[in-house]
C-alpha cells in the first residue's frame, strides 16, 4: 500500500535562515505548518505568526472552579451539612473558607494549565509524520527545519516548493504520513 | 571582563551621553511645591494640632515606605546579581538620595517626644491620661506598657530613627556612589563593592525597618501585637516602589531618554513584580487579619474592631475604608494586572502603578489615623479636615524627594553604562 503524503519538510542551517524562512511561509498564508529547532529561536512565534496561546483561558477556568469549590466546601460542611459552633464564629463566613478557597484556586489553576497544555499541543502524541525522517535527529541537533502540510488548504506541491527553495532551503524532503 | 566592560560602553555610551538631562528647573519647581506643602503642614499643626501631627506621620512614612523600597530592590537586584534591572537601577540610585532629607524631615517628630511627649506616642510620656483616649489609668500604670516598657521608652525611639535613618543613607549613599563610579572608571570592583553593601544591608535595613515602623507606626497603639507589621510595611514599600519605577520609566521613555534601552520585556518584568507583590500585599494582610479573627484574644482584636465599629456598635467610616483596601489594594490590581496586555501598555501600567501608589498611602492612613482616639475611645472619622493635612504632607516630603532625585538625576548618567550587565539589560528578552 503506498504511503499516504503528509507534506513538506525544508532545511535551514542557521537561526536567522529559518527565522526570515518563517516569515515567507507566515506571508503566504499557509496555517498547518510548523518550525522545528534544536533550541528556542527568541522571536520565532512572531515571525510564524503565532498569537498568544489560549492556555489562560484554562488556567481561568480552573482558577474560578477552585475558588467556587473551596467556598462551596466549605459551607456545605460547615452550614448546611453538619452545622457545628467551632470556636463562637459563624456557620459559615468567607474569612476562614478562604485560604482553602485560595490554596483549591492554585491546584486547581495548575491542573487546568497542565492540562490545558496538553490538550492544545495534542499531546501525548506518540507518532508524529516527522519522526519517520531521519532527518529529525539533525532537528535535535543542528539544524532547523519548516514543515508544510499537503491538509493546508493552500497547500499546492510545486508552490510550496517554490516558495522554500525562493526562502533559502538547503534541502526538501518529502514526508509520508 | 576588563575587555567586556571596554565594549560596552561604546555600545552603550551613545544613548546615555546624548540624553539631555534639563531638569534643573524642574528640582527647583518641586522643592518649591515641597516646602510650600511642608508649610501648609505647619499651618495645620496651627489649626488642628495633635490631628496634623499624626497626618504628618501618615504622609512621612509613605514616602518611607516608596523610598525603602527602592532600596529595597536595588538590593534584591544585587543580590541575585540581575540582569534587566540595570537599565532602571540608575533611576531607584537616583531617588534613594532623598533619604537623609527623610531623615531630617522625621526630625521634628523625635523632638516633640521630648518636647511635648506624649502627642503622638503615648508611651513617652508615662503620665499621659488614658481616659483622654477611652482609658482608664495613666500609661505607667498600665500593665501593657510596663511589660514592654523596655522597648516603649523615648531613648528607644531616637535611637532606633538614627540608627535606621543613619544606616539607610549609609548604604544607599555608598550604592549609589559604587555605580556612579564605575560609569567612570569600568572598574568590576564597584560591582563586588556593592555586593558586599546589599549582603550586610539587606538583613540590617530589614530589621532596622521592622523596628522603626513598629515603633513608629504599630506602636501607636501599643497594646496591640502583630507579628505580620514588619512585613506588611514591606510589601507596601515595594509596592508603591515598583509603582515609582514604572512611572519613572514611562516618563523617561516619553521624554524620549529611554528610547532604544527600554523595551517590552522591561515593562512586561515590572508589571508581573507588581502583580506577584499584589499577591503578596494580599497574603501578609490577610494572614494579619484572619490570625487576629481566629485567635479572637481582646489585646489584638480591638485594633480591628476600631477600623470598623464605635463603642455603640455603630459602623464607622473606617470599615468603608478597610473594604476599599480589600477591593483597591488587592482584587482591582488583581485582576488588571493579570492581563498580559497592561503589563506592556506605556499608558494603563503607569496608570495602576499610580493608583498602587495612591492606595498604599490610604493604607498607610488606615493604620495611623485611627489611632487618634477621642474621649470615649472611638476614632476619628476618615473624612475630616485631617485629609488635607495629609495631603499637604504628602505634597510637601514628596516635593523634597522629587527635588532630590532630579538633583541627582541631572548629575548622573541616564544607565550605569560600564555595568558588567549593561548589554544583557539593553538586549533583555523572556
Amino acid at each position: 500500500m503506498a504511503a499516504t503524503f503528509y507534506g513538506l519538510m525544508a532545511r535551514f542551517d542557521t537561526a536567522p535562515d529559518i527565522y526570515h524562512a518563517a516569515q515567507q511561509v507566515r506571508d503566504a498564508g499557509y496555517k498547518n505548518w510548523d518550525c522545528i529547532t534544536p533550541f528556542p529561536v527568541h522571536g520565532l512565534d512572531g515571525a510564524m505568526g503565532l498569537r498568544r496561546s489560549n492556555v489562560p483561558k484554562f488556567s481561568l477556568i480552573g482558577g474560578l472552579t477552585g475558588f467556587t469549590t473551596g467556598m462551596s466546601m466549605i459551607w456545605f460542611t460547615g452550614a448546611f451539612d453538619y452545622p457545628l459552633i467551632v470556636g463562637g464564629k459563624p456557620y459559615f463566613s468567607p474569612l476562614f473558607a478562604f485560604p482553602i478557597s485560595y490554596e483549591l484556586t492554585i491546584l486547581f489553576t495548575a491542573f487546568a494549565t497542565i492540562a490545558g497544555m496538553f490538550i492544545l499541543n495534542w499531546l501525548p502524541q506518540h507518532y508524529h509524520p516527522v519522526l519517520k525522517s531521519k532527518e529529525i535527529l539533525r532537528g535535535l541537533d543542528d539544524a532547523f527545519y519548516v514543515v508544510i502540510e499537503a491538509r493546508d488548504p493552500k497547500f499546492d506541491l510545486n508552490r510550496a516548493k517554490a516558495l522554500l527553495s525562493q526562502a533559502g532551503a538547503k534541502e526538501i524532503s518529502e514526508l509520508e504520513a | 571582563m576588563s575587555t567586556h566592560v571596554a565594549t560596552i560602553s561604546n555600545v552603550a555610551g551613545t544613548p546615555a551621553a546624548g540624553s539631555t538631562h534639563s531638569v534643573g528647573s524642574a528640582a527647583n519647581k518641586a522643592l518649591v511645591l515641597g516646602l510650600v506643602g511642608l508649610a501648609a503642614t505647619g499651618l495645620g499643626v496651627v489649626i488642628s494640632g495633635k490631628a496634623a501631627a499624626f497626618s504628618y506621620l501618615t504622609g512621612l512614612v509613605f514616602w518611607v515606605a516608596v523610598s525603602l523600597g527602592a532600596l529595597f530592590l536595588i538590593m534584591i537586584h544585587h543580590v541575585f546579581d540581575a540582569g534587566w534591572s540595570t537599565v532602571l537601577r540608575r533611576q531607584y540610585e537616583n531617588w534613594i538620595t532623598c533619604l537623609p532629607w527623610l531623615g531630617l524631615l522625621f526630625a521634628p517628630l523625635l523632638i516633640s517626644a521630648v518636647v511635648a511627649p506624649g502627642v503622638i506616642w503615648k508611651w513617652t510620656d508615662p503620665a499621659y491620661d488614658l481616659s483622654q483616649v477611652g482609658g482608664h489609668g495613666t500609661v505607667a500604670q498600665d500593665v501593657l506598657w510596663v511589660k514592654k516598657s523596655g522597648l516603649l521608652s523615648t531613648m528607644t525611639l531616637i535611637i532606633a530613627s538614627f540608627v535606621g535613618f543613619g544606616g539607610w543613607t549609609l548604604i544607599s549613599s555608598r550604592l549609589r556612589a559604587h555605580s556612579v563610579a564605575q560609569d567612570t572608571d569600568g572598574n568590576i570592583s564597584h560591582t563586588h563593592a556593592n555586593r558586599f553593601w546589599t549582603a550586610v544591608g539587606l538583613p540590617f535595613t530589614a530589621l532596622s525597618m521592622t523596628l522603626c515602623v513598629i515603633l513608629w507606626v504599630k506602636a501607636l497603639d501599643y497594646h496591640w501585637y502583630s507579628t505580620m507589621f514588619g512585613v506588611w510595611f514591606f510589601a507596601g514599600a515595594i509596592r508603591s516602589a515598583l509603582s515609582l519605577g514604572v512611572i519613572l520609566m514611562v516618563w523617561l521613555w516619553s521624554r524620549g531618554d529611554y528610547k532604544g534601552i527600554m523595551n517590552n520585556n522591561h515593562m512586561h518584568s515590572i508589571g508581573m513584580l507588581m502583580f506577584a507583590f499584589t499577591v503578596f500585599w494580599a497574603y501578609i494582610t490577610f494572614s494579619q487579619y484572619f490570625l487576629i479573627y481566629m485567635a479572637n484574644i481582646p489585646e489584638e482584636t480591638f485594633w480591628y474592631s476600631l477600623r470598623e465599629i464605635n463603642k455603640d456598635g455603630v459602623f464607622n467610616t473606617w470599615g468603608y475604608v478597610g473594604m476599599f483596601l480589600l477591593f483597591g489594594h488587592f482584587v482591582a490590581p488583581f485582576l488588571t494586572l493579570i492581563h498580559y496586555p497592561v503589563k506592556l501598555s506605556k499608558t494603563w501600567l503607569p496608570r495602576v502603578g499610580a493608583f498602587i501608589a495612591t492606595v498604599v498611602l490610604v493604607d498607610m492612613t488606615y493604620n495611623v489615623m485611627p489611632s487618634l482616639k477621642n474621649s470615649s475611645g472611638d476614632a476619628y472619622p476618615f473624612l475630616s479636615l485631617n485629609l488635607l493635612w495629609i495631603a499637604t504632607s504628602v505634597v510637601g516630603v514628596g516635593g523634597v524627594c522629587v527635588w532630590a532625585y532630579l538633583n541627582s538625576f541631572a548629575k548622573t548618567k541616564l544607565i550605569p553604562i560600564r555595568d558588567p550587565r549593561i548589554v544583557e539589560s539593553l538586549t533583555y528578552h523572556e
